[in-house]
């Protein structure tokens, strides 16, 4: 089993980046001083990656308001609009008002991943939101039949994957729809059927590409994600003991599995000994071919400072698991 | 001086009041770390306002308008020992906001609303002052813990410390007492519900002379029934107008014998909702619970509207109970 550590996706913007928005926003600043704060905040963001030993880095999404804006912002026939809580959340996001045809305009994010290539040589994860969350957040006031939204969003999103699968070495699409309290079997069921339509259809190999879910996992939820044709991330950490069950009855066949072991949501000091020491019954169960440390989900929800010490964690969790399982 | 509230349909408010200039100022002194005579007498007249307010507008049973509270998780984490406050966390787009962190063991160290609440009685011209508190679920919920790894023990220090206060909020003659638990409906499960139970045991044990209230609003109400009915409450306090009174249903199925305060205007719209209008949500309470059991409200806080407006919905609010009271005699 190979062990690699990443973080899930975003990392909190460096207080110089944060800044930097308002002030671009105020005038006080142009686009090439914006941009060249950007270049030094990736580069921090990339290097407090790299220092805490992961094995995989992405951006840090720093450019991205939320999950789906830059792809709302981009994409044809969608405008981002109203606040709505981004699941359980003290986070809100624009919702995508889908207003016309959608389309896939040209790469959305293939700079910042160029970008973070710039100052790594480690392998780095692309991320793009899954179809089916994209469905369930947006608001369709354009198409007559869902389904025809479904096509269209699978046909834009592939395009993005595929540039993407030219740069990035994972990618990872975010799905947190998928396990949603709120949805039912036949809804989760429909959502994995529109994720493995997507992932048929992309040129990136499978074992490239993570599904992740986030923000919940249960043994049923669990049962019903296997049938997705990529490699998955699954949080452990919001629902402690119906995650661990989850993986203890199912275990996973399949060669790429990350596991949300690090809270991204709350602040409280992790203990990585302790981590690895309670992960040994699930990889008893659990054996892929390859295995990623991960936090449960992005780090938006946490302080800039708090994120950097749980990386860290992340990175004594990868070095006690590999002296443990390695 | 004395009032006496009608028997039936008594008016009242969930707690907060638009700010007023006093209160900004206040708040402004307060982030300076300057909470001398001159910030308290900010706070007492941005007071003062909301109280006469309320009572020129003729609710029955009035609050102080918190305007004192900028945020009302923050505002108790500030006053109660153990907590900090933490570096800038997203919200939105590229907007963050502090939220508290409890770092100690949470413990009550001095009076935290009593002090308003004494002096809006004082000038309240016999009306009831209702108290409100932030409740320990919402507390818990809407902060970091780096402390107790344990949210029960957490909450629960939490009700020991709000105890204190109710405790000298009733003795001093309190009367109605609400504890504001909005997290309730955005993430509880049923697990939840038990640990605020024990909470709410906890802060109210043994005060029977004294109305016990929960104020929850927004998000999935329905998820707190039937647990919600074994609290130690006399009163429920639900967002309703805004969700088109869609909880009465549930009410009903489970033959709510408790006091309902029943939100029939809406503080997220600034449309006046008319005389009429509000009539229809009182009636569709009275289907469910008595009239002497039956509290008539804004949704919840008033703070997110502009005065004018504040004032227009609780006028015709006012209207619509004395008329329903009316008919009913
Ligand atoms: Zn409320």
């Amino acid at each position: 089993m190979r062990l690699l550590a990443g973080i899930c996706g975003s990392f909190p913007r460096p207080p110089a980046l944060r800044r930097a928005f308002d002030e671009l926003e105020a005038g006080r600043i142009g686009e090439k001083e914006f941009m060249d704060i950007l270049e030094n905040s990736t580069r921090e963001v990339v290097g407090l990656q790299e220092n805490a030993g992961m094995s995989v880095t992405t951006s840090g999404l720093l450019m991205w308001h939320d999950l789906l804006r830059p792809f709302a912002v981009k994409f044809s026939g969608i405008e981002p609009r109203r606040l709505l809580r981004f699941f359980d959340n003290n986070f809100y996001y624009r919702c995508p008002a889908i207003v016309g045809r959608v389309s896939w305009n040209g790469p959305v994010t293939m700079d910042e991943v160029r970008r973070v290539k710039r100052y790594t040589t480690r392998p780095v994860k692309a991320i793009i939101p899954g179809p089916y969350t994209f469905l369930k957040l947006s608001e369709n006031l354009f198409y007559e039949s869902e389904d025809l939204l479904v096509d269209d969003l699978i046909k834009a999103l592939r395009s993005e994957a595929d540039v993407l699968g030219e740069v990035a070495d994972f990618l990872q699409v975010d799905e947190p729809s998928l396990v949603d309290p709120e949805l039912g079997r036949a809804d989760r069921m429909r959502g994995i059927d529109i994720v493995n339509e997507l992932l048929s259809r992309v040129k990136i190999p499978g074992e490239k590409v993570i599904v992740a879910t986030y923000f919940d996992l249960d043994p049923e939820k669990y049962s019903l994600l296997l049938e997705l044709k990529a490699g998955l991330h699954v949080d452990l950490k919001s629902r402690v003991e119906a995650a661990r069950e989850a993986l203890m009855e199912y275990g996973f066949d399949g060669k790429l599995l990350s596991l949300g072991v690090i809270d991204s949501r709350s602040i409280f000091p992790e203990d990585p000994r302790e981590i690895v020491y309670r992960l040994s019954p699930i990889l008893d169960a659990a054996s892929p071919e390859t295995l990623i440390f991960s936090t449960s989900s992005w780090l938006d929800y946490i302080p800039f400072n708090e994120a950097v010490r749980k990386l860290d964690a992340l990175g004594r969790v990868l070095a006690e698991a590999e002296v443990r399982f390695g | 001086m004395s009032y006496r509230p009608p028997d039936k349909l008594k008016t009242t408010v969930v707690g907060s009041y638009p700010y007023f200039s006093e209160a900004l100022k206040a708040f402004q002194l307060r982030k300076k770390g300057q909470r001398g005579p001159e910030y308290e007498s900010l706070v007492k007249e941005a007071t003062r306002r909301a109280v006469e307010d309320y009572i020129n507008v003729g609710l029955d049973i009035i609050a102080d308008g918190e305007q004192r509270r900028e945020d009302m998780a923050v505002f108790f984490a500030e006053e109660l020992g153990g907590f900090e406050i933490s570096d800038l966390v997203r919200i939105f787009d590229n907007v963050y906001f502090r939220k508290p962190v409890i770092a100690d063991r949470i413990t009550w160290i001095h009076e935290i609303v009593f002090g308003d609440w004494k002096y809006a009685s004082g000038i309240s011209r016999g009306r009831p002052v209702k108290v409100t508190l932030t409740g320990p679920y919402t507390m818990y919920s809407w902060s970091f813990d780096k402390f107790y790894g344990d949210p029960r023990k957490a909450i629960l220090d939490l009700a020991e410390a709000l105890r204190k206060e109710i405790e000298a909020l009733v003795g001093a003659g309190a009367a109605y007492i609400q504890v504001d638990e909005p997290a309730f409906s955005t993430r509880a499960e049923k697990s939840d519900l038990e640990i605020a139970e024990e909470a709410f045991e906890i802060m109210f044990e043994g005060l029977d002379n004294v109305k016990r209230i929960t104020h929850i609003c927004y998000g999935k109400l329905e998820r707190l029934f039937p647990a919600i009915l074994d609290f130690p409450i006399d009163q429920i306090d639900l967002e309703t107008k805004n969700s088109n009174y869609k909880v009465l249903d549930l009410l009903r199925e489970y033959s709510f014998d408790k006091e309902l305060a029943l939100g029939v205007v809406d503080v997220h719209s600034s449309r006046i909702e008319a005389v009429d209008e509000v009539i229809e949500g009182i009636l569709r309470g009275l289907e469910v619970v008595r009239p002497d059991k039956l509290y008539v409200k804004p949704d919840c806080g008033l703070k997110r509207l502009s005065r004018e407006v504040a004032l227009a919905k609780l006028e015709n609010m006012v209207k619509a109970a004395k008329k329903v009271r009316e008919e009913l005699a």
